[in-house]
């Protein structure tokens, strides 16, 4: 038999994106969804991370074009704001789909059977 | 059972989980629920003297008494949109101050829409009611409660209800809807309170008092509560 499989029929995981499914780079995503626009300090202080890793994770979400990094002074004090693109938003709200997706599946199919 | 594997790292319910941890976070975070309620108590208590000393009572021989509350009409439109502009910044200020951005501004729309409609709804019954006077049988329950619902007291209610939604916050969700049953179903802020012999002023700025002293003690929590999360 040829033909599409049905999208339905296939994993969730085959789907996820690399660079969202990862837990600080999609922690930044969350944060700055809700946030709208958030600064450098504050996901350096929610997600635990040195300076280095964290820019590290903004360049691949960067470099993929899911967020913005805006840099500017406050008074004296150097301050980097992130906002989200659409692509970015888009992105996190597939990967929060897939992850639900996920748990479903792990729920009904993915259960060992007894023997 | 499929053979596609997921790392460690990626464990589909940590990682969601931790997604909702970080979201609830930051809301927690651009909250200045406190600083809201205060302003609006503070808007409150100063409008009681304006209420009481730009009332106009005439009464006639026969002991009625005909009333206007050209004192709410003059110092509320200005005051409701004073007091959303300064949440509005307020908010802005407190959040950026933490790092983030903030929602703040559909409220501050939806606090001036309200002002706009009660303000129209109030010049409105200024110039149809003295041509038009209200018949003299009781007037329906629901005539009542849009009398109500259409004074600035409800109308901050309303524009608080859209915060509480704004910020998925429901512990204000909940004090605004006891809020709002308060000022529509319990107190007669249209109409006054009290006993006889305290005067037409003094039975309309009792429930504004309340009014008030609710919105101050809304705020009081709020800020414990904040305090506490701390």
């Amino acid at each position: 038999m040829t033909g599409n499989p049905d999208p339905s029929d296939t994993h969730p995981a085959t789907g996820l994106d690399d660079v969202v499914h990862q837990r600080v780079r999609l922690g930044i995503l969350a944060i700055t969804h809700e946030a709208r626009r958030v600064e450098f300090g504050y996901l350096r202080t929610q997600l635990d991370l040195t300076a280095g890793n964290l820019s590290k994770h903004l360049s691949v979400l960067g470099d993929a074009g899911l967020i913005e990094v805006e840099k500017g002074y406050e008074g004296r004090r150097g301050r980097t704001w992130i906002t989200l693109t659409a692509a970015g938003g888009t992105a996190l709200a597939d990967e929060v789909e897939r992850l639900k997706l996920l748990i479903a599946r792990i729920g009904t199919t993915d259960v060992p059977q007894d023997r | 059972m499929t053979t596609a594997s997921v790392p460690a790292d990626g464990d589909p319910r940590r990682l969601l989980s931790d997604v909702r941890a970080l979201t609830r976070q930051v809301r927690l975070d651009q909250r200045v629920t406190w600083l809201a309620l205060l302003v609006l108590a503070t808007v409150t208590l100063v409008g009681i003297p304006f209420d009481w000393f730009g009332m106009t009572v005439r009464c006639l021989p026969d002991g009625s008494c005909e009333f206007s509350r050209r004192g709410v009409l003059y110092y509320w439109p200005a005051a409701l949109l004073l007091a959303y502009a300064t949440i509005a910044v307020c908010y802005v200020r407190a959040a950026r101050a933490r790092g983030l951005g903030s929602r703040v501004l559909p409220y501050a729309i939806t606090g001036a829409v309200t002002t706009v409609v009660f303000t129209a709804a109030w010049v409105a019954a200024a110039l149809y009611l003295p041509s038009h006077p209200l018949p003299e049988q009781p007037l329906p329950y629901w005539w009542l409660l849009l009398d109500r619902l259409l004074t600035p007291w409800s109308m901050i209610g309303i524009a608080l209800l859209v915060l509480a939604r704004l910020e998925r916050n429901l512990a204000l969700g909940l004090f605004t809807v006891g809020y709002l049953a308060m000022v529509l179903l319990v107190l007669p802020m249209n109409n006054g309170w009290g006993p006889p012999h305290w005067g037409i002023r003094a039975g309309m700025a009792l429930p504004q008092l309340v009014s008030a002293v609710v919105l101050l003690l809304g705020a009081a929590g709020f800020a414990a509560a904040r305090r506490r999360h701390r």
